[in-house]
């Protein structure tokens, strides 16, 4: 944490002035276990979700339970997933040049409903597709990091990902899925 | 007020460091604190959540949590950024409305992913007190200091605090510090901060806790023994240090007063003793007199799970009235640096 203060006393009668304060916090967490067996996968080229044994349905990155029957679930339930898919929902994001933002240009984030057994991998990115092009109905497959490449580095507890082992998401050329097709499927 | 009782509640185990989510953790203790009060996950009208997304550093990590109580179809929900017991406050109040008879409060947070001593300036601060690097435990230490000085307190009765509430956590299965301690040789240990020592100091905990409120009927309808709250408040005090008195808690006393606790006797409280010092503050600020046992589960010294470790002392008090023979219990919380902000709460049974 560092803190920049002014160098001198202010007159207290001066107009009211801005002060750059920068600070930072880190913070380190010990990868629970069912996102550790999740993020080993990714390094063999596997996506792992949950299937609960309840509903049915599938998460990932797997979470350790269901939220909707609040149900614990386990290796028992891990399932291999497709790295093919659909975009269900996508968030075209502008940047906004704050302190630290890397990108310049738009950019979107899309939700891809996997095949069969199914599962929804969020927040990814789409590769080699403007971003006027990318629509909901869109036929994606996985683009791998190269195996001797991949990294686990920014798999998190929370908001999972995939970023370090599967580079982003390209266009198959298959026709669109109808969206009619995918109501009840943002998540 | 209406009458609202606690009809039951869950805890986990104060881990130094989990190595599960907080949902994770969470839902058991959530399912726990539902199977204990005998009731159905959609009997509950009202779910209010602690919590504090600095702890972890993730933003809307609340939100995440909400996965531990099972939302959906959609429920009725409210967060504090707050201990949980601040989100029983607000459950109780929800419950005086009378259109909804049950309730249900937790609190959770991981402390061990970031760096304490930087995360709560910045949480509680961070324009005038975090650039002088003011932590929890340096104003901790001017507090025993300042407590020291006026001849409140002895550094042997700190030290004859924390023993105790060691040896009494060895029959608390949630407490991460417990066992036999001899205060001389804890005095022999060298300072953290002067004048506090490492057994002054609160373990750095990760840990939830989950409390079911109802309303009279619905509590004599499905529990034996409910646990009535028969008064609560909380009050807060300047954040500045420097604009008030150390050595006293004005909001704790005001709280208790309000919360009645001087109405009757009292056989037992649980109370937010973060810091061993604390104790002389907030026994003086509640009127507690020798007779008065003090956190019998060991309180905070002995297991710390920020935000949820005043609804824990909440569930401890309420656990001494339903199971061993308390009659009426004082259980308190506290937020903010050096007791700034003080809940207090008394509990009776039938």
């Amino acid at each position: 944490m560092t803190a920049s203060l002014p160098d001198e006393v202010v007159d207290p009668n001066a107009p009211v002035t801005n002060m750059d304060y920068f600070m930072a916090l880190e913070f380190e967490e010990i990868i629970c276990p069912v996102v550790q067996r999740y993020a080993d996968g990714l390094l063999a080229g596997k996506i792992i979700g949950h299937r609960c044994p309840q509903c049915e349905l599938v998460y990932v990155p797997p979470r350790g339970y269901c939220p909707i029957d609040v149900l614990e679930t386990t290796e028992a339930d891990e399932v291999e997933l497709a790295d093919r898919g659909v975009v269900t929902n996508y968030t075209v994001v502008t940047p906004v040049q704050y302190y630290g933002q890397e990108e310049t240009e738009p950019f979107a984030k899309v939700s891809v409903l996997l095949d069969e057994p199914g599962g929804m991998l969020s927040l990814q990115d789409v590769l080699e597709v403007p971003v006027a092009e990318v629509r909901i109905g869109m036929r994606l497959e996985a683009v791998w990091v190269p195996e001797a490449e991949r990294t686990v580095a920014e798999i998190g507890n929370r908001w999972g990902g995939a970023g370090g082992c599967i580079l982003g998401w390209r266009a198959t050329g298959e026709p669109d899925v109808s969206p009619d097709q995918l109501n009840d499927r943002v998540f | 007020m209406a009458d609202i009782a606690i009809i039951g509640h869950a805890q986990s185990p104060s881990w130094r460091m989990a190595d599960l989510t907080e949902p994770q953790f969470l839902l058991p203790v959530i399912s726990e604190a539902i199977a204990s009060a005998n009731i159905n996950r959609r009997d509950i009208g009202f779910t209010c959540a602690g919590s504090c997304d600095y702890l972890s550093g993730q933003t809307f990590a609340f939100v995440m949590n909400l996965e531990a109580v099972g939302a959906w179809p959609p429920i009725t929900e409210s967060h504090v950024e707050m201990d949980g017991a601040w989100a029983l406050y607000e459950a109780w109040v929800r419950l005086q409305v009378g259109d909804i008879d049950t309730a249900l409060v937790f609190g959770s947070g991981k402390s061990s992913p970031g760096n304490l001593s930087e995360v709560f300036p910045l949480q509680l601060d961070p324009y005038t007190l975090t650039p002088l690097g003011v932590d929890p435990v340096s104003m901790a230490a001017l507090q025993a200091r300042a407590l020291l000085d006026a001849g409140l307190v002895t550094e042997q009765e700190m030290a004859q605090v924390a023993a105790r509430s060691r040896r009494d956590a060895m029959h608390n299965p949630y407490a991460q510090v417990s066992g036999e301690f001899d205060p001389e040789k804890l005095l022999a240990e060298p300072y953290v901060t002067m004048p506090l020592r490492k057994h002054d100091l609160p373990p750095i905990s990760d840990g939830a806790c989950a409390v079911i409120l109802a309303t009279a009927d619905k509590a004599r309808e499905v529990c034996e023994r409910p646990v009535w709250i028969r008064g609560i408040d909380h009050r807060i005090e300047a954040h500045q240090p420097g604009m008030r008195d150390l050595t006293q808690s004005s909001s704790t006393r005001l709280a208790g007063e309000r919360a009645g606790v001087g109405n009757a006797p009292i056989d037992v409280a649980e109370l937010c003793v973060s810091f061993s010092h604390e104790e002389s503050v907030l026994r003086r600020a509640l009127g507690l007199g020798d007779e008065v046992k003090i956190n019998p589960s060991g309180g905070p010294l002995a297991g710390n799970p920020i935000m949820a470790v005043g609804l824990a002392r909440i569930a401890e008090a309420a656990r001494q009235v339903s199971d061993f023979g308390a009659h009426r219990a004082v259980a308190h919380a506290s937020s903010g640096q050096a007791l700034q902000q003080n809940l207090v709460c008394v509990l009776e049974g039938d």
